[in-house]
């Protein structure tokens, strides 16, 4: 019967939560969560594989644990998720110690040896402890899972993630970031590279007075569908949030896929959102799809707001370059890599600022400007 | 919260236009929908054979299709208790003596007959339940060759054309709302303005639902020449009943190469109406469409009027204003669908929510491939009046070329106590401060508004504003 009672979901928040992947019906294409995906390419992470392996996690003061060991709080909020944390068998732990400060960023290396494999990253930032972490994930095969962020009460946090890979990788992953009291994360995901690429980041606030800055860069080329969804879950007073997002498209082909959910409870007064994505299209036949959402479910706010924009680059910035003598060719390039120093601008580390940059620099095609550091 | 500014928050849900005649015409009209039921609305109009299979197809689709399962909460429909057909009197009047009575004093208290004396309504056709009973044009358009009728009638006057236009920018298996429209549509508008003719005055109709649950599916269709210009008004009041109403139309526009249209519609339903519109517009070469769309009443609204820019250097705007009171939820924002070079689109949405109400913005940019040069920009504006309401947007963009600009903003405020102090050490009280402000918010959709709407519409936020004080 068609006239059959549909009560759509009340708000963005994920309608199912667990572990068993029974409790979760499988998606379809055209489920408004999946509408946007690389669906062919995803739906692997639907069925269960038993000759998978473990992606594995290198770095000072990471251990691989046995799953079972791990306490973790986070529970899957779909299907692929809920398979990832059931037949994964291994996690990479770093435990950065309260009221430690460590200067040098801590670097972890994801790799994998199997074709298919699944990911369990936890992260916990003690009370009071300031870290920086740099995950470097060069995708080589079909990886599905989680990297799990605990931020402590009055704990930061920088968690710089870059993900880089050929067109024939595919990555599902869920990043879920618990904020404690007063704490700060700031959040900076790079994709250079990857095929089908789809990144699950969402952030909820345990106590009051957490701040999540959320930065990311993108590039996506032909053969590539990087889909980045962020949810923001405003349900504890007095909690900031603030996202930018930049992506570029380079050739026929590229797809880049933007959803930025914010939801701001009627407990969250005092609620400061703001959330911005950018992408500059550089092909005719590249897709880009940008959806801010927000709902608001209290008016006793500090602020709330978004904002989208999708297109070339500026021709008048070029134009200006030109006029003072520098090649068409330069000009453009300068005027991209300005468009995504303007977010790796906000990334507080600078090494990794400069190395980032370097990276999409390459990416572009662009080679070193006079002035550039060495 | 002082209880002054409390009471004016009861307020603002208040519904003045809440009376209801006697119910004449719609005790007797069957409840449910089947294939009878359509056969026997195309038999009682004695329609062409081609429309009666239409709307059979309209009802097959209608029962395949499932509900949205996005946007509002739509559960709250029952299918089987709704009359889809009214028919109020049996023939169409020509002049305003002819209406009957209780008809007559329903349009007195709405101002219909001071705005025809004063020549400021161009030809009015007054929906009286489903069927246009009222119709008068102005000569001088007569002569010019525009068309002004109600949808029935053209159907049987001007055939060949309708069938032309009929279902082209809708097709009867756009959506389930559109299909049952399809399969059970009657009354509505019918234009067509002939090439390079300019109508000055607006052309303006009225609509009311009179019957317990009878659901209103008017059909407008309307074609604009090339070169043409026209600017159609509609507004919509509606009393209060125990049980929901639905009210499902379908509006379609084909604006021609070069020439301009403008659709304003003011939308107060009563606060138990669903009110689920698909309306769209194709826009040729150089053409505009403009939607000025006003919702302020219903239980739950989901209108996202489109505008399909087909040719090279089309226009499409959209101004949306959205007030929901408590109880209300309304989901309404627009499309702009890019598929020619060197396209513009604009949409502003002003939205405030009060007394625990819901409104949200939804909309879509969707810029095609090898549309270059195109520009759109998209601005959502949230107005909350209190703690307890809840906004919401919902902007879809997808761009598929490069040589494009798209923009998206939105921002949501409160009013402020700074605010209202301020005025309020002005020597205002704190009800007139909160109105000059929710007036200040929707000013520039208000003053887009033929005169005596745009009066109508202050006067009505003046009206829930005004109730708490003293």
């Amino acid at each position: 019967m068609t006239n059959a009672v549909v009560v759509p979901p009340l708000d963005l928040a994920p309608q199912t939560r667990s572990f068993d992947p029974a409790a979760f019906i499988e998606p379809t294409s055209r489920d408004e969560e999946w509408k946007f995906s690389a669906f062919s390419q995803l739906k692997q992470f639907f069925i269960a594989d038993q000759s998978a392996g473990n992606v594995h996690a290198a770095g000072v003061g990471v251990n691989m644990l046995d799953i079972h060991q791990v306490a973790s709080t986070w529970i899957p909020t779909d299907l692929a998720a809920a398979i990832a944390r059931a037949n994964v068998t291994e996690a990479g732990v770093l435990e950065i110690e309260a009221q430690s400060v460590h200067k040098e960023p801590i670097v972890i290396d994801l790799t994998t040896s199997t074709t298919k494999a699944y990911q369990h990253i936890e992260i916990v930032a003690g009370r009071l402890s300031d870290a920086t972490v740099v995950i470097r994930q060069n995708l080589t095969s079909q990886i599905n899972g989680a990297t799990v962020v605990t931020v402590g009460d009055g704990a930061k946090l920088t968690v710089i993630t870059i993900i880089d890979g050929d067109t024939s990788t595919a990555l599902a992953l869920q990043l879920p970031v618990s904020l404690g009291r007063d704490a700060y994360f700031t959040g900076a995901l790079a994709i250079i590279g990857g095929g089908a690429v789809r990144i699950q980041n969402a952030i909820t606030y345990t106590a009051p007075g957490g701040t999540a800055e959320l930065f990311g860069v993108f590039l996506s080329d032909t053969g590539q569908h990087i889909e980045q969804r962020i949810f923001v879950n405003h349900d504890q007073p007095h909690c900031k949030s603030d996202v930018m997002y930049k992506g570029a498209l380079l050739n026929p082909g590229a797809r880049s896929v933007w959803i930025g959910d914010v939801l701001v409870r009627k407990e969250a007064i005092g609620t400061d959102t703001h959330q911005v994505n950018r992408n500059l299209v550089l092909s005719d036949g590249a897709r880009a799809d940008s959806v801010p959402n927000l709902e608001l479910e209290t008016g006793d706010i500090v602020k709330a707001g978004h904002a989208s924009a999708t297109g070339r680059f500026d021709d008048e910035q070029v134009f200006y370059l030109q006029s003072r003598g520098i090649p068409l060719d330069t000009a453009r390039q300068l005027v991209v890599r300005g468009f995504f120093a303007e977010v790796l601008g906000r990334v507080g580390n600078t090494h990794w600022r400069d190395e980032l940059l370097a990276k999409i620099s390459q990416r572009l095609g662009i080679e070193k400007f006079e002035g550039d550091d060495e | 919260m002082s209880t002054d500014q409390a009471a004016t928050i009861d307020e603002l849900g208040r519904y003045d236009y809440g009376w209801h005649d006697p119910d004449s015409a719609g005790t007797n009209a069957r409840r449910g929908i089947n294939e009878e039921v359509v056969r026997d609305i195309s038999a009682k109009k004695n329609e062409p054979e081609w429309m009666l299979e239409l709307r059979l197809k309209g009802l097959r689709l209608f029962e395949r299709k499932p509900m949205p399962a996005w946007g509002a909460d739509l559960s709250g429909i029952d299918f089987d208790n709704i009359k889809y057909f009214v028919r109020s009197t049996e023939k169409t009047a020509t002049n305003w003596e002819d209406l009957p009575d209780d008809i007559k004093n329903t349009y007195d208290r709405l101002g219909i007959p001071e705005a025809e004396k004063q020549r400021l309504v161009a030809g009015v056709a007054a929906q009286y339940e489903s069927e246009v009973v009222y119709h008068k044009i102005r000569e001088d358009l007569e002569e010019q060759g525009v068309l002004f009728l109600d949808t029935d009638t053209a159907l049987r006057e001007h055939e060949e054309m309708f069938r032309e236009y009929f279902g082209t920018v809708i097709p009867v298996g756009d959506n389930k709302f559109a299909s049952l429209n399809t399969a059970v549509w009657s009354g509505g508008s019918f234009i067509y303005v002939p090439k390079g003719v300019n109508v000055e005055i607006p052309l303006q109709a009225y609509f009311r639902i009179n019957t317990e649950n009878m659901g209103q599916f008017e059909r407008t269709l309307m074609i604009i020449d090339e070169g043409a210009r026209v600017h159609y008004v509609e507004g919509c009041t509606a009393p209060i009943y125990s049980s929901d109403s639905l009210h499902s139309a379908v509006v379609e526009i084909i604006v021609k190469k070069g020439a301009t249209c403008r659709y304003t519609t003011i939308q107060n339903w009563s606060t138990n109406v669903y009110n689920l519109v698909t309306k769209r517009a194709v826009c040729h070469e150089d053409a505009t469409m403009e939607w000025i769309d006003g919702n302020l009443g219903s239980k739950v609204t989901m209108k996202y009027p489109a505008v399909w820019l087909m040719g090279e250097r089309a226009h499409g705007e959209t101004l949306s204003l959205a007030f929901a009171g408590p109880g209300m939820h309304t989901d309404a924002g627009s499309k702009m669908i890019h598929a020619a070079p060197n396209t513009t689109s604009t949409i502003v949405s002003k939205s405030v929510a009060r007394g625990g109400g819901r409104s949200s913005y939804r909309g879509l940019v969707q810029i095609n491939e090898g549309c270059h040069g195109s520009r759109a920009t998209v601005k959502c504006d949230a107005l909350l009046v209190d703690d307890e309401s809840r906004s919401d947007t919902y902007p879809y963009v997808d761009v598929r070329d490069d040589d494009v600009s798209m923009g998206h903003e939105a921002t949501v405020s409160k009013i402020s106590d700074s605010q209202l102090f301020y005025l309020m050490s002005r020597g205002m009280t704190e009800d007139e401060a909160m109105g000059m402000i929710v007036r200040g918010f929707i000013e520039p959709i208000a003053r887009e508004l033929p005169m005596e709407y745009a009066i109508e519409l202050n006067r009505l936020i003046e009206l829930q504003m005004e109730g708490a004080v003293g």
